[in-house]
This record gives C-alpha cells, sequence and structure tokens, in this order.
C-alpha cells in the first residue's frame, strides 16, 4: 500500500516538473540509514525517482513554503499538514496560486526515531479525526469524507488533576526546558520575523534557562498558537527533553472548539478566531 | 507583635475611558475598599495582551484583574470584544497551568460605577486572600 503511494508521488512529481506546472517539488526520500525518512527537494524530473512515501514520513514539509514564496512549489501533504497550509493560506503567508498540494489519504505515521524505523502509532495518529486531507490538488488514494471528533482523553485526563499536581506536573516538565527552540523551528505556525522570546525590550522571557522564563517561553509558545495548531506533534516529537507541548496546545484547541465552534485549518476563508468576534456571545462575567 | 493577615499583591489593568474613570469615582466619592489592587492605567482593555498577565503571575502577583468598558460601550469601538475572547481562552488556560480559578478575573465596569468598582475590588480581594500566597514562578 506504501509503495503505492510512493509510485504515485513520484510520477505526480515526474509530471508536474516535466510539464513545467511547478519548480520546485518538496517531498520525502530515504534518510542515511535506511530506515526513517527525510524531507527533499526536487528540482529536476530525474530526480523524482528518490521520492518516497511510507509510514516513517513524520515531517510537517508546509514550513518550507514559507521559504518559497516567489515559486511556484508542490508539497506532499498529509491531512495533518494540509491543515498547515489552510492556516498560512487564512494568514496570508503563502498564495494558494503558488503551491501546489499532492494530498494524501493518510494511513498514518509511527513514532520513527533516526536508526529505528518504529512501530508504534505516533501520538497524533492515535485518535486523529482526519484522514483525507482538507485541501488538495491532486489526492492519492481513496478520500472518505468523514470527520471524527475528537475525544480529547488525554487532555481530559490533565483537567482532573487537581490545581496543585497539575502547577507541580507542569513546574517538573519545563525544568528540563533546554531553550533549544526546536519546538518554534519546526511550528508551521511560528514565522514571525522576531519572536517575543527573541526580544530584550521587554523582555518577556529571559534567556536565562530558569523555571520562571521557562514557564513564560512555553506557555506564551502555545498561547501563540491559540485557534492556530493543527495538531501535527512537530513540536512534541522534534523536544529534546520529550516536554509534551501537545497537551498545552490541545486543551487551547479544545477551549476554541467549544467556545467558538472553529476547527483550525478546515477552511482556507475562515478568519482566526481571535482575529473576529460576535456581538452577542460569551456570557457576561460573574456576578 | 501580632501575626500579620496575608495582604495579596494583585494587579489590576484597567481601561483608561471606563474603569479607570470608574475607580477614579470610587475615590471622589469616598468609598472605602482593600488597597491590595495595584492598578495599572492601558488605553483599553483590548491593549491587554495575555502575555503581560503571564508575566504578572511569573513576577509573583497573586492576583490579576482585568476591567474594561462594558461590551459595546468601548471608546475604541470594539476593542473590549476582542479582548473578551481572548481572555475567555486565557482564564481556563491559567487553570489548566494550576494557577487556582478565581485569581484571575475579568470584569466590566463604567465611569459612572464607582459603587462597582469598589464591591469588585472587595469580592476579588477576599477570593484571592483565601486562595492564600503564590510567589514567583
Amino acid at each position: 500500500m506504501d509503495d503505492k503511494i510512493t509510485l504515485a508521488v513520484r510520477e505526480k512529481a515526474k509530471e508536474l516538473l516535466e510539464q513545467k506546472v511547478v519548480d520546485c517539488f518538496i517531498g520525502y526520500e530515504k534518510a542515511t540509514d535506511n530506515l526513517t525518512s527525510r524531507p527533499l527537494f526536487v528540482y529536476k524530473p530525474e530526480q523524482a525517482e528518490r521520492l518516497v512515501f511510507d509510514n516513517t514520513c513524520v515531517h510537517n514539509l508546509s514550513k518550507y513554503l514559507l521559504n518559497k514564496k516567489d515559486t511556484k512549489t508542490a508539497v506532499v501533504a498529509k491531512p495533518c499538514d494540509a491543515r498547515a497550509i489552510v492556516v498560512l493560506l487564512n494568514e496570508n503567508q503563502v498564495q494558494r496560486e503558488k503551491i501546489y498540494i499532492i494530498g494524501i489519504v493518510c494511513p498514518g505515521v509511527v513514532d520513527s526515531r533516526w536508526g529505528s524505523a518504529g512501530t508504534e502509532p505516533e501520538v497524533r495518529c492515535q485518535g486523529c479525526p482526519q484522514h483525507t486531507p482538507p485541501l488538495y490538488d491532486f489526492l492519492i488514494g481513496e478520500p472518505t469524507d468523514e470527520v471524527e471528533q475528537d475525544a480529547y482523553t488525554d487532555v481530559t485526563a490533565m483537567e482532573e488533576m487537581g490545581d496543585a499536581d497539575r502547577e507541580a506536573f507542569w513546574k517538573e516538565q519545563f525544568q528540563r526546558c533546554i531553550r533549544c527552540y526546536a519546538c518554534r523551528n519546526v511550528c508551521p505556525g511560528c514565522y514571525c520575523p522576531v519572536c517575543f522570546v527573541d526580544l530584550k525590550e521587554p523582555l518577556w522571557a529571559g534567556i536565562r534557562v530558569a523555571p520562571g522564563e521557562n514557564w513564560m517561553w512555553n506557555n506564551i509558545r502555545a498561547f501563540h498558537l491559540l485557534g492556530r495548531c493543527i495538531d501535527c506533534n512537530g513540536c512534541q516529537r522534534v523536544c529534546p527533553v520529550n516536554i509534551p507541548l501537545m497537551l498545552l496546545n490541545r486543551k487551547l484547541k479544545k477551549e476554541v472548539a467549544q467556545a467558538f465552534a472553529f476547527i483550525p485549518g478546515m477552511d482556507p476563508k475562515a478568519l482566526a478566531p481571535l482575529a473576529t468576534f460576535k456581538k452577542e456571545e460569551l456570557a457576561e462575567p460573574s456576578k | 507583635m501580632s501575626v500579620e493577615e496575608f495582604q495579596p499583591r494583585i494587579i489590576g489593568f484597567l481601561c483608561n475611558w471606563c474603569s479607570y474613570a470608574g475607580a477614579d469615582m470610587a475615590g471622589t466619592s469616598r468609598m472605602t475598599y482593600p488597597s491590595n489592587v495595584r492598578i495599572i492605567r492601558l488605553p483599553c482593555s483590548g491593549r491587554v495582551n495575555p502575555m503581560i498577565i503571564f508575566k504578572a503571575f511569573q513576577q509573583g502577583a497573586d492576583g490579576v484583574m482585568v476591567s474594561g468598558c462594558h461590551p459595546g460601550d468601548c471608546h475604541y469601538v470594539d476593542g473590549n470584544y476582542y479582548a473578551r475572547r481572548r481572555l475567555a481562552m486565557l482564564e481556563p488556560f491559567l487553570e489548566y497551568l494550576g494557577i487556582e480559578k478565581g485569581r484571575f478575573q475579568l470584569e466590566w465596569v463604567s465611569a459612572s460605577e464607582g459603587k462597582k468598582w469598589s464591591q469588585v475590588v472587595a469580592r476579588f480581594t477576599d477570593t484571592v486572600k483565601s486562595l492564600g500566597p503564590r510567589g514567583k514562578i
């Protein structure tokens, strides 16, 4: 089944590059450990043979579109990656006519690390609500319309803890943070030319690796993705100290879904929930 | 020496046009209310970036309150509508981080509501007092 996707991707890449529909094709190739995958940029039709797609293709390639704003680019997108592209379109970061989306009906990816292909499905795939990309120009696989309800079991488990336990939990998690900013660099939603954390004036989070500074960084990072995080698990996957960042993102996703019935990355025309308002909503503060 | 009662440190972000004037009204009307709120005057409740609330808690605030014009009365037409959405999302998130419910509050106080301001502050101070000190993160 994976082989079929690989062949289809190669064929499409060759066709698009030969007909000069796109100048660049972003996909995956086998990494040098011969087990995992890595991103590949294809510029010539004959290089298309290197492309693969299997269940180790964990990366979200949509972030690369931000560096390809002026060239017509095709990109291989799993449903979560396609949702990221929708968010970038929502925010006018990429132009629709400059991108060509190869949607893939995703069978799920595995938790693969360098040197081991892995067998366990990744966290995001275990409760994945959507197997067909919401937006594509060319689809590989049979589309299924169903979008399941997200159960948020992980978030609910956190909510059931006591306040003090939760505070202790996050303190323990954040104190491991080494502030490498891998979570930011991998995130398709984090494209600000100057990130708040790099500002000296005002100093939101100091560069010191200390509990308070780490607390500021991780929380504000999550809050800046409110109504924008598309559950691609990138931040948690790249975190070298395994902080469960998706627990923060998913909490906010749940709140947004409940309050505004909004799920990011579904509609290219939709406005971000914090960029708009309704006059009659959200009950008056408690008297 | 007697043991002093815990006096919470509360930061209040007030909009210039309604709540700040409302607090002023409470003062000129000689109403008494707890002095625990340190007021920071902002042009609009829409100016309240959630980052400054995170920062206040990180720096050791025991409670944070945001107060602005009633929805529909914003001096800048719709600033408080945006603030309402943003802060409605912030409140459960703070709780999720382990900051007890009740340490953060959003209130609408108009320029003529000096009495309401004094009541709001008294109630909020009581709540935060009962929750106890927090300390810096």
